[in-house]
């Protein structure tokens, strides 16, 4: 049975059985399947993260003629506030219009958990249809409706029938799963059951062009769409992008690609193995094209699955050529500086990789949690940075960076949104790992953020001027213990179980 | 409230008291709560406080039991405790505050329970039930601070004649709200008070363990805070009084005016303090006579704000600065009483001019209200037509789209603020007034 027939996805740590918590260094765990976890209470000690809810509205509120019903407590999505500066964009970048996202929220109230809020949702998606007439609705369960018992879906099924809009129930209980990668496939698991036509609809014309699918599930921002999109027509391909700003009524051409291609292994591989399944679709979900080795091997991957090595290896050769020249002034600048990034796993892993290429030194990865899809990222990292990096597997857990990075020392730090803070009090030069504003992917990216690192890099006063007179929330004593002092961890390579 | 709210423009009641917490002097958050909360209120905060996040331990460095499903089947009270038990070992407080969330209300955990042995145990702890279906974030705000009027301050019979507490400027959620909080400590030092306001760089945990011993607590909103102000009237018995956020020297006119009667403060230096403001404030607009004048630089308006701003920027634009305010709306939940004595407040304004008050959470609603108003009167197509323009809309960067309908220009001053960075201003008291005539006229101006 498909995923997609169940009411909602299963959990990333029954799926994949992908975990957050680990710390030590990169050899004890290249080279063997990395387990990490005891299911729950891995750390007797945790600071607070995202749920799954904030990136699956990162990709919600940005679908063209959708509203996003919240169904929860007044507070859930008040986070599509921080996202809608990137919707405003990402709508003014494709179409030339600034439009700000449209959120809703039923706002649960105490008679609401008593009561059942079932009755309101419907009521809700009924006047959300009439007063703006979207595509489709968005139907987002969080925490309350899933402790109360509100059947979401079911008042979907309801209500379709007297609405025009598509509705989408999404589920995204954050209490249930803490690996909020789940998010991904809530959203596709939506859209392939919704969006997605009957295999016998799809129309079997083949274009004289190959077609591929990009999955991008809030992975890049535009300008990295662009990069991307200019990779793959230099191979004679056309590029259709799902599903960030993806116009719903074109999401069925999803259907009728050649190939899937997935910009990152973390996110896309629920969608990728539905459309391998029901339309026959084959993908590649191996490499992430951020830096120049990776995103040589992620298009030779194309090029191969096209028949075209000969032409891909050309281009690559010609890339890198043009791409080193230009590194090179820069580069003198990196040479011996420490490093340290902290990311979604194969962003920072990726990432890393990038930054040994330029020169740096590694020393330490943080990565949210780990899935098998990383394995062979690790591999490449202790390939280029040896078997001594530090790693930490961790969703955010800022006092284990404070503590690794007094150990570390690092030059230079990058971390994801609201993750620079620990380093910048620190002192330590600092520059964001995602930001959809920002070239990060292919070979564009490379050079981007290389030039980004050497503005950066040219004056750290920002952070220096803030460390003497900001201290970080932690007890000197904590930097005295192991950075991983609170840590229940399995046997590397040993029964996840006990 | 209808089925739903458009785009709310504030978030839950533990929004508010992360809020709040976080924006105590050297105070450490606890949450009781899933992971994601705190990751929701960060991305809230940077997406609607004016670029203002995190603090001394906010954003994802507070502390948190990060309940899952095991927890809301068998209770998460036990995890709390090793949470607490942890947090005391690793993190480095003067004041330890458990919030709660939704799901841990819901499942009922006893935090009372918890914290007790710890209390006995002489740790600063203590705790707040705030989840998130009691009520916005403003309410979280006030129970934050019932509690710590109730459980932290001390219990104290003698009351120090000059000394003040200050609150109803909620962190973040005003972003304003460091810049708001010290004009108008400035201004109350100034009559020879005593301040504790909780949440600016003078303010202490000591300060606040001794607020209890205020002669006067002070809230300056008509909604936020209320509660607070109850408790410590019945905790404390300190008298409390009220006042809509005073922007501008008429407001503060007759804020200062206020608190001076009700302390029993003598009256001549209250109104040597006014003059001299007041003095100082005309004397920064007199530079700005002739341009203000040349250029034509009066606007008809419409504000669209929380409870305080609401009433607080419209009664600036219509008594000090001379604008038009037409629509007034206010985006708050708000029950009956409080309708009544926003609509009130400006119903009251000196000029004599009546905005057309709006209560209403959504924007679009606002922009359907206020397009209306603006059309009304105004046949298109004729020549002597007397629209309402120039036109200026004050609100919330929501309100860009209404402002755009209306070719008016736009300020964003009420959350959310995606559009501004803002580190210290305020537009409080004097100084206040004179910050929002510069950014208002340099919207104006900018292009120039």
């Amino acid at each position: 049975m498909s995923y997609l027939d169940l009411k909602e996805p299963p959990r990333r740590e029954s799926r994949l059985q992908a975990c957050i918590a680990r710390g030590g260094p990169l050899g004890e765990v290249a080279q063997r399947p990395l387990r990490c976890c005891i299911p729950d209470g891995e750390r007797s000690f945790t600071q607070n993260s995202i749920c799954l809810l904030l990136p699956a509205l990162g990709t919600m509120n940005s679908i063209p003629g959708s509203v996003v019903l919240m169904h929860g407590g007044l507070g859930c999505g008040s986070s599509s506030h921080g996202g809608n500066a990137g919707v405003r964009a990402g709508n003014n970048q494709r179409w030339g219009v600034v439009k700000d996202g449209t959120w809703l929220s039923t706002g649960l109230t105490e008679s609401d958990v008593i009561g059942g809020g079932e009755e309101k949702l419907a009521a809700a998606i009924r006047e959300a249809d009439r007063r703006y007439q979207p595509a489709v609705i968005f139907v987002v369960a969080s925490c309350v409706p899933g402790i109360i018992g509100d059947d979401v879906d079911g008042v979907v099924e309801q209500v379709q029938p007297e609405v025009k809009a598509k509705l989408l129930p999404v589920h995204c209980e954050g209490f249930k799963t803490k690996i909020w990668a789940t998010a991904y496939d809530a959203v596709y698991h939506a859209i392939g059951n919704v969006l997605l036509p009957e295999k016998e609809a799809v129309n079997a014309s083949v274009s004289l062009t190959p077609t591929v699918n990009l999955m991008n599930m809030s992975s890049m921002g535009r300008v990295d769409e662009v990069e991307l999109e200019r990779l793959l027509t230099a191979l004679g391909l056309d590029v259709n992008i799902f599903p960030v700003f993806a116009d719903p009524d074109n999401m069925h051409k999803m259907a009728r690609a050649q190939l899937s291609i997935s910009t990152c292994p973390t996110h896309d591989d629920y969608m990728l193995e539905h459309l391998k399944e029901k339309y026959g679709i084959p993908f590649l979900l191996q490499h992430m094209p951020i830096g120049i080795e990776n995103t040589g091997k992620w298009l030779r991957d194309v090029g191969k699955f096209f028949g075209k090595e000969a032409e891909t290896e050309a281009f690559i050769a010609a890339e890198e050529q043009r791409l080193q020249a230009a590194l090179e002034p820069l580069k003198a600048l990196f040479a011996g500086k420490k490093a340290f990034v902290s990311a979604g796993e194969f962003r920072a892993l990726s990432t890393a990789i990038l930054l040994a290429e330029l020169g740096f030194e590694v020393v330490g990865v943080r990565s949210f949690h780990h899935d098998e899809f990383a394995d062979g990222e690790y591999e490449k990292l202790a390939k280029i940075s040896g078997n001594d990096v530090e790693l930490n597997i961790a969703n955010v857990q800022p006092f284990e960076e404070a503590n690794l990075l007094r150990r570390l020392k690092p030059d230079v730090f990058l971390g994801h949104m609201n993750g620079n803070a620990t380093a910048a009090k620190e002192g330590i030069t600092t520059h964001v790992i995602y930001n959809l504003g920002l070239h990060y992917v292919g070979y564009k990216g490379a050079f981007e953020l290389a030039r980004r690192l050497h503005r950066q890099l040219s004056n750290p006063r920002f952070n220096r001027n803030l460390s003497r007179w900001a201290r970080l929330p932690y007890r000197k004593e904590w930097y005295e213990k192991s950075p991983f002092t609170y840590l229940k961890q399995a046997a590397i390579g040993g029964d996840q179980h006990e | 409230m209808s089925d739903y709210i458009e785009r709310p423009r504030y978030t839950c009641a533990l929004g508010g008291a992360i809020a709040t917490v976080s924006a105590l002097p050297d105070a450490i958050p606890i949450l009781h709560a899933p992971s994601g909360c705190a990751g929701n209120f960060t991305w809230t905060q940077a997406g609607g406080c004016g670029l203002q996040t995190g603090g001394y331990c906010g954003g994802l460095s507070m502390p948190g039991s990060n309940v899952l499903e095991r927890d809301v089947v068998f209770g998460g009270a036990e995890r709390l405790e090793e949470e607490v038990t942890s947090t005391l070992e690793v993190m480095d407080g003067k004041l330890y505050v458990i919030i709660t969330s939704c799901v841990t209300e819901v499942i009922g955990d006893d935090i009372a329970a918890v914290a007790r042995p710890f209390r006995e145990r002489g740790v600063p702890l203590i705790f707040a039930e705030t989840g998130g279906f009691k009520g916005n974030s403003y309410h979280g705000y006030d129970l934050v601070l019932q509690s710590l009027l109730r459980d932290f301050a001390e219990k104290t019979e003698k009351k120090e004649a000059r000394k003040v507490n200050l609150w109803g400027i909620t962190p973040f959620l005003d972003p304003f709200w460091r810049g708001n909080l010290e004009e108008l400590r400035r201004l109350l030092t100034g009559l020879g008070l005593e301040v504790n306001s909780f949440f600016t760089a003078d303010d202490s945990v000591d300060g606040i363990r001794a607020a209890g011993s205020a002669a006067l607590n002070i809230v300056v909103s008509d909604v936020y805070g209320m509660g607070a102000a109850e408790a410590a009237r019945e905790v404390h018995g300190t008298p409390y009084i009220t006042a809509p956020l005073p922007v501008g020297p008429s407001a503060t006119d007759a804020f200062l005016r206020q608190v001076s009667r009700a302390l029993g403060l003598p009256e001549e230096e209250t109104e040597q303090l006014i003059q001299q403001e007041n003095r100082k404030y005309y004397r920064f607009l007199e530079n700005f006579t002739d341009c203000y004048n040349d250029m034509d630089l009066q606007r008809y308006v419409a504000v669209v704000g929380d409870a305080n701003y609401a009433v607080g920027l419209t009664k600036f634009l219509a008594d000090d600065l001379g604008w038009l305010p037409e629509v007034t709306a206010t985006t708050d939940l708000l029950d009956e009483t409080q309708t009544e004595l926003l609509s009130r407040r400006l119903a009251e304004l000196d000029s004599g001019l009546r905005p057309r008050v709006i209560f209403a959470t959504d924007s679009s609603q606002i922009r359907e209200a206020t397009v209306a108003h603006w059309k009304t009167g105004n046949e298109p197509g004729n020549f002597y037509a007397n629209p309402r323009s120039p036109a200026f809309v004050i609100g919330s960067s929501l309100d860009r789209e209404l402002a755009k309908e209306l070719g008016a220009a736009h300020l964003s001053v009420s959350f959310p603020v995606a559009n501004r960075a803002v580190l210290d201003r305020g537009y409080t008291g004097y100084r206040g007034g004179l910050r929002l005539i510069e950014d208002l006229v340099s919207t104006i101006v900018i292009g120039r």
